[in-house]
């Protein structure tokens, strides 16, 4: 009787101790299911989910504080891999955005920027360029499009603007019903 | 060996595949070559056209710089555009005036793509004189001797590679000697139609061995190959004399398509398959067009930048197809007009061969330094698509060994990981699998698609984590600068405690006045000092808002004759500052004159910063000069000044600072206890601004930073910045207003004027101007009694 009471303190102080020093040695730091979910954000930083950012919505979402629907560049993809992750039940969107918005970046007005540096404090990603009362002008390659910088310009010099197509970044379209004359001019070689 | 191919020639008609077992890569196809149609004739005469069109961007990567405007006069082979600094990185080329002529418009004209898009252009109308400038790249004549020496003429002369892709030359060439062991020479030209190459190695072979000969010397390649395809037995023999007792080996390849493709003719000339993602040159091979080397042969030896090239005008449409010297920038739509259509030129040429080729927009789309070939094939009904069949046809064809269907499945169900997967941008875009496939399925248009939407993915990733990496380090920014403006503050309250324990045990003993009157000439130095940017800042104040409110109101009247009691004073000071004595009436006089000024100031009930600190100045200059008449001075001051502050209840910082700086003085009469309780007064002030500045949330930190080192200028600016703001704010609401009551146009313009005018000046000049404007507008406006409710309210606004 005794003996087994020994060993099974003596195995339950092992497995503890085993437990204690794989808790130490294998801590996993920050929370796994907050960064899969932040790496399939959007990044825009556009705040429209309510957080400050995309990281803080992926740790809420990542703690079940939130809904999974609130990431609105992101749209419904987003939103059904968000709830694959989480295993929260996926929500409709609120505001169905227009399909296949082409992406935009902000662009400020030059002429009647006057330099307050409202944008610049705004910005989620430093992409506007500039200091007080000197002109102020966006880093086309940074932008994210997130809108942010449109609503504080007190001189509204800033739109959104879409990307001009250029032939670095046109796309060859998808094949419809019909192939190209250059391809039939190809077949009728044959 | 001929045995062999004999025989395959017997096996041919019954199984028409054993044909491929002749060469060494994987599958290919024997298209109808129709290369008679144009072989046959001679080069045709030379055209100029009425005009030519020379996009900015000729290949991949970025635009030329202009460097010419509309109505300047060009010589043939003149630099008109230049690569920029930065050549290497940028994949930029010049480019040069084909012929004589005047520069007649730069637009944007639809580019020999497959967009169809438009682009910047420069049209240049030819005068038919076709002057030209010799050896404009002033080359020596001799060998280069060394990569770079070739690399910097191949920049200079706008070379890119003229079998179609049209990389630059200068780039494809590697700066290490001797890196390159075997040089290729691609004469395959496999695409049918096309015999530009052919006719371009029967007539001008010395040009391209020669060429060949300069490459191989300047980088060290000791073995040069020619792969020439069996189907042009004229150029084979042309070259073979031509490459006569030189290292140079002509090698007749089968006649198979791709042949011409840069991996598959490396791999029939060297035996040598291309591994994945990587270039020739990483192998120590490198492969050019023959174009490519009677251009650097032209370039080398005479100086000719390119500025033409043979052209191959052909297709079934034609009835006389023939080659032409084309120059770069004649519109396709002339050289096939020159060709005689068989029918009316309704339907759309194709640039390049059949097979690789695209069909232009516009036929007016000029020839480019790519373009081998013009052709004009009438359209024939297209063939429906039919479902695939899994017949494995695209495989077996496939020089490259992909699986065509496999890629073609997951292209068609967008799962474009997978087709990257599947090694999409190993293919070449050959066609072959279009050509075979059964099923008329365009292959190679889903493959094309596929690699835009993998490129485009790739590029989003990348923007995701740059976005990300930015803005966490805002994050970390953001909580740095709040750490160290906490660090600061505790350091500079710290400070003031320091200096209050200190002033206080130096209390007792009473002081040196000789030292005393040291200290009073460094206090009235500091105080000078700070008169002087009051004084700027108030003057600034001034322009940035009085003239708006011109109209009515009477405090800025009181207030600028504060400031000018305070210049009056400041010039006294100043005049007095070398002997520390002052005369005493001068000081009274003064002192007594500002706490005047003040008091109307206060009256009228101004709480304007600015204000305050000019009052400030004015009345804290003096008695420092003088301590003990400006000791009467200040208590007369600050009992009025207290007595005013009560009734109106204002509760500026800087006011504060001043009654507690004027009751320290007059209690201890010691004049370097004045400057000291003085220097506390303002470190006291100091403090107080700034909290003022946190609590109010100070619009920019760069400048709030800076602010903290001179205190005393910290609340002025931010006045001035909020006036900034409430007239820029005003200048918005009434450019609305404006343009609601269709009066815009004007004001707009000249608002528009006045900013271009002063682009160069600075920004507040700017602005100034433009507040300018907007106050002659807002006045004419009340003229003619045209104002509106919401013109009034602006006004009001700005009053």
């Amino acid at each position: 009787m005794l003996e087994a009471i020994i060993i099974f303190i003596g195995l339950a102080l092992l497995f503890g101790l085993l437990l204690g020093y794989a808790s130490i040695r294998f801590k996993i730091e920050g929370n796994p299911v907050a960064e899969r979910i932040d790496k399939i954000l959007p990044q825009t930083q556009c705040g429209q989910c309510g957080f400050p950012g995309c990281k803080p919505y992926a740790e809420a979402l990542a703690k079940g504080e939130t809904e999974v629907n609130l990431c609105i560049p992101g749209g419904r993809e987003v939103m059904i891999e968000i709830s694959e992750i989480t295993g929260l039940e996926p929500k409709e969107m609120e505001e169905t955005e227009e399909e296949d918005k082409p992406k935009e970046i902000a662009y400020i007005d030059e002429d009647l920027c006057i330099g307050c540096v409202l944008c610049i404090k705004e910005c989620p990603v430093d992409a506007i360029l500039g200091a007080t009362k000197l002109m102020h002008t966006v880093i086309k390659q940074e932008c994210t499009g997130c809108e942010k910088c449109v609503p504080v310009c007190p001189v509204d010099c800033i739109d959104m603007r879409p990307i001009p197509l250029s032939t670095r970044n046109w796309k060859w379209p998808e094949p419809g019903e019909n192939a190209t004359p250059a391809e039939t001019s190809a077949r009728e070689q044959s | 060996m001929s045995v062999f191919t004999s025989l395959i020639q017997k096996i041919a008609p019954v199984y028409p595949q054993a044909k491929r077992w002749l060469h060494r890569f994987n599958g290919g196809v024997f298209p109808q070559y129709r290369k008679e149609l144009s072989s046959r004739q001679p080069i045709h005469v030379p055209i100029i056209p009425e005009r030519l069109i020379m996009p900015l961007q000729q290949q991949v990567g970025q635009p030329a710089e202009l460097l010419v405007k509309i109505g300047d006069k060009v010589k043939k082979n003149q630099l008109i555009a230049r690569s920029s600094k930065d050549a290497n990185k940028a994949l930029v080329v010049p480019i040069h005036a084909p012929t004589s002529g005047t520069i007649e418009e730069i637009a944007n004209y639809t580019l020999p793509h497959p967009s169809g898009l438009e682009d910047i252009a420069i049209i240049i109308k030819p005068d038919h004189l076709d002057e030209a400038i010799e050896n404009v790249l002033q080359v020596s004549g001799k060998t280069p001797e060394t990569p770079q020496q070739l690399k910097d003429i191949l920049l200079n002369a706008g070379i890119v590679g003229m079998g179609g892709a049209g990389f630059p030359t200068y780039a494809k060439l590697p700066k290490e000697t001797a890196k390159i062991h075997t040089l290729l020479i691609n004469g395959a030209e496999c695409e049918p139609f096309i015999t530009c190459d052919d006719l371009l190695m029967q007539t001008e072979a010395d040009a391209i061995i020669q060429g060949a000969l300069i490459t191989a010397n300047a980088l060290g390649s000791t073995k040069i190959l020619c792969g020439i395809e069996s189907n042009k037995p004229t150029a084979i023999k042309a070259m073979k004399a031509a490459a006569k007792d030189t290292i140079i080996e002509i090698i007749e390849v089968q006649s198979v398509y791709p042949m011409g493709g840069q991996k598959q003719l490396t791999q029939e000339l060297t035996g040598v398959e291309m591994p994945h993602k990587a270039h020739a040159v990483d192998i120590g091979l490198l492969m050019m067009n023959v174009a490519t080397f009677a251009a650097i042969y032209k370039a080398v030896t005479l100086g000719e930048p390119l500025t033409s090239r043979l052209v191959s005008v052909t297709g079934l449409g034609l009835a006389k197809p023939f080659n032409i010297r084309a120059l770069i920038g004649t519109p396709f739509d002339t050289l096939a007009k020159a060709a005689e259509p068989k029918t009316e030129l309704n339907y759309p040429l194709v640039m390049g061969g059949p097979m690789m080729g695209f069909a232009v927009q516009n036929n007016q789309v000029p020839v480019i330094k790519t373009t081998n070939c013009i052709l004009a094939n009438p359209p024939e009904p297209t063939e429906m698509q039919m479902p695939c069949i899994r017949c494995g046809e695209c495989m077996d064809a496939c020089p490259i060994n992909l699986l065509p269907q496999q890629m073609y499945w997951h292209s068609q169900a967008h799962e474009f990981d997978k087709v990257e997967k599947l090694n999409v941008f190993d293919c070449i875009e050959c066609g072959c699998c279009s050509y075979v496939c059964p099923s008329h399925i365009p292959l190679v248009q889903y493959y094309r698609h596929a690699k835009s939407e993998i490129k485009e993915i790739h590029a989003e990733e990348k923007a995701v984590a740059l976005a990300k990496e930015r803005h966490e380090f805002k994050l970390a920014r953001i909580e740095r600068e709040k750490q160290e403006r906490e660090a600061r503050l505790k350091a500079k309250k710290d400070a003031v405690k320091k200096q209050a324990a200190q002033s206080s045990t130096t209390d007792k003993p009473s002081s040196v006045p000789k030292a005393s009157n040291a200290a009073a000439a460094a206090g009235a130095k500091a105080a000078a000092a700070k008169r002087a940017a009051a004084k700027n800042a108030a003057k600034n104040n001034d322009n940035m808002s009085t003239e708006p409110e011109k109209t009515e109101n009477n405090i800025p009247a009181a207030r600028r004759k504060a400031i000018e009691a305070a210049k009056q004073a400041a010039s006294q000071a100043n005049d007095s500052e070398g002997n520390v004595m002052t005369p005493k009436e001068a000081a009274k006089k003064a002192a007594m004159a500002a706490a005047k000024k003040r008091a109307q100031a206060k009256k009228a009930e101004t709480t304007e910063p600015t204000d305050n600190s000019v009052a400030t100045e004015s009345e804290a200059t003096p008695f420092k000069k003088d301590p003990k008449q400006a000791a009467k001075a200040a208590a007369m001051a600050a009992a009025k000044k207290r007595a005013e502050t009560k009734k109106s209840e204002t509760t500026e910082a800087a006011d504060n600072s001043i009654a507690t700086e004027n009751e320290a003085t007059p209690v201890k009469k010691d004049p370097k206890q004045a400057a000291k309780a003085a220097a506390m007064a303002a470190a006291k002030k100091r403090a107080q601004a700034k909290k003022a500045e946190l609590a109010s949330e100070a619009l920019e930190q760069s400048v709030d930073l800076t602010e903290t080192t001179e205190p005393s200028a910290a609340s002025k600016k931010e006045a001035a910045r909020k006036a900034a703001m409430q007239a820029a704010r005003a200048a918005a609401k009434k450019r609305k207003a404006e343009s609601d009551s269709n009066i815009a146009k004007p004001a707009n313009e000249d608002g528009s004027n006045a900013y271009s005018d002063s682009t160069n000046d600075k920004k507040q000049q700017a602005m100034q101007l433009a507040k300018a404007n907007a106050a002659k507008k807002a006045a004419e406006r009340a003229a003619k009694k045209r104002a509106e409710q919401a013109a009034s309210d602006s006004t009001e606004e700005s009053n």
